[in-house]
């Protein structure tokens, strides 16, 4: 699905955003409608490495605010699929305790959608 | 949609009544007022859910305070894209450099509108800023940095109709803050 790509004010990026759902599109929407500055996946945190140093498992964030110094990740997986990604939450404020981090549900955006009217995936 | 008492169906269960409404936000009143002895105050409402609010607070603060209102273009009214931010469709009547100004809002939910008023404001000087919101629902807040002081609730994830939350635009007027049944 080709998703579009809207001309953001607030976006402080440099490369063109390109989302992987509509949920994470509605929210920079929401974000630059309101003027928060944002950024899209802009740091990878190192989860694990191996005994070469190569690294085996990473987390990529999809926002960051940079005013709020705050990261916003957004998931669409139903709830009961989410464990491998709250895991993944959970090592990276183990590793990283001065990163602040917020987790999307797809129950989360939902009800964004009904106060805001966001586009929902069909 | 309309059911055997008149009101909409989607309108649900009383979740506060008027008197539970009217008590804490005589309790905030209080508090503010006492917090703000000796100066005054300018509260700004945001139109248009905050009108039964405001003016109970403004009733319940024995000091001389003003008063001033903002509306909004919500986001709901934005064209698809991007390309809109949002804006004041009625900014305040007077200036607020050196005031101590209290933002009065209705629910503080994203803090995405309380965040653009604040922003907006802080550039005009103002001599204190912070908020009163009747009620808090803090599970999805997109933005930290709120100067939120004074709380009147912290509620529950749901859609609610009366004391100035409406349905379609109906239903402001209800004394009692009711839970809104979506079908």
């Amino acid at each position: 699905m080709l998703l579009e790509t809207p001309i953001f004010q607030a976006y402080r990026g440099e490369a063109t955003p390109r989302f992987v759902n509509e949920a994470e599109l509605e929210y920079a929407k929401l974000l630059d409608y309101y003027g928060v500055p944002w950024m899209y996946e802009p740091h990878t945190f190192v989860l694990e490495r191996d005994e070469d140093g190569r690294v085996t498992e990473a987390f990529t964030p999809d926002f960051y605010l940079p005013e709020q110094d705050l990261y916003l990740e957004v998931t669409v997986m139903k709830q009961s699929l989410v464990t491998r990604k709250n895991r993944k939450l959970r090592k990276l404020r183990a590793l990283y305790p001065d990163v602040r981090i917020k987790l999307f549900y797809e129950r989360d955006f939902a009800r964004l959608a009904a106060r805001y009217g966001l586009q929902q995936a069909s | 949609m309309t059911g055997r008492s008149g009101l909409d169906e989607r309108i649900g269960d009383v979740y506060l009544t008027a008197d539970e409404l009217r008590a804490r936000v005589r309790e905030l009143g209080d508090e503010i007022a006492h917090d703000y002895a000796g100066r005054e105050p300018l509260l700004v409402g945001t139109l248009k859910a905050c009108i039964p609010f405001i003016a109970d607070l403004s009733m319940a603060m024995p000091i001389a305070h003003h008063l001033d209102f903002v509306a909004l273009a919500g986001y709901g009214h934005a064209q698809l894209g991007g390309h809109e931010q949002i804006r004041l469709l009625k900014d305040l009547d007077r200036e607020i450099a050196g005031r101590d100004v209290v933002l009065v809002d209705e629910v503080v939910d994203t803090g995405l509108t309380l965040h653009y008023l604040t922003r907006t404001f802080r550039l005009r000087s103002p001599g204190s800023l912070v908020c009163a919101a009747l009620f808090d629902r803090p599970y999805r807040r997109l933005v930290d940095d709120l100067p939120i002081r004074y709380v009147g609730f912290t509620v529950p994830d749901e859609f609610f109709a009366g004391y100035g939350f409406d349905v379609d635009e109906r239903w402001r007027n209800l004394p009692d803050l009711h839970l809104v049944r979506r079908f």
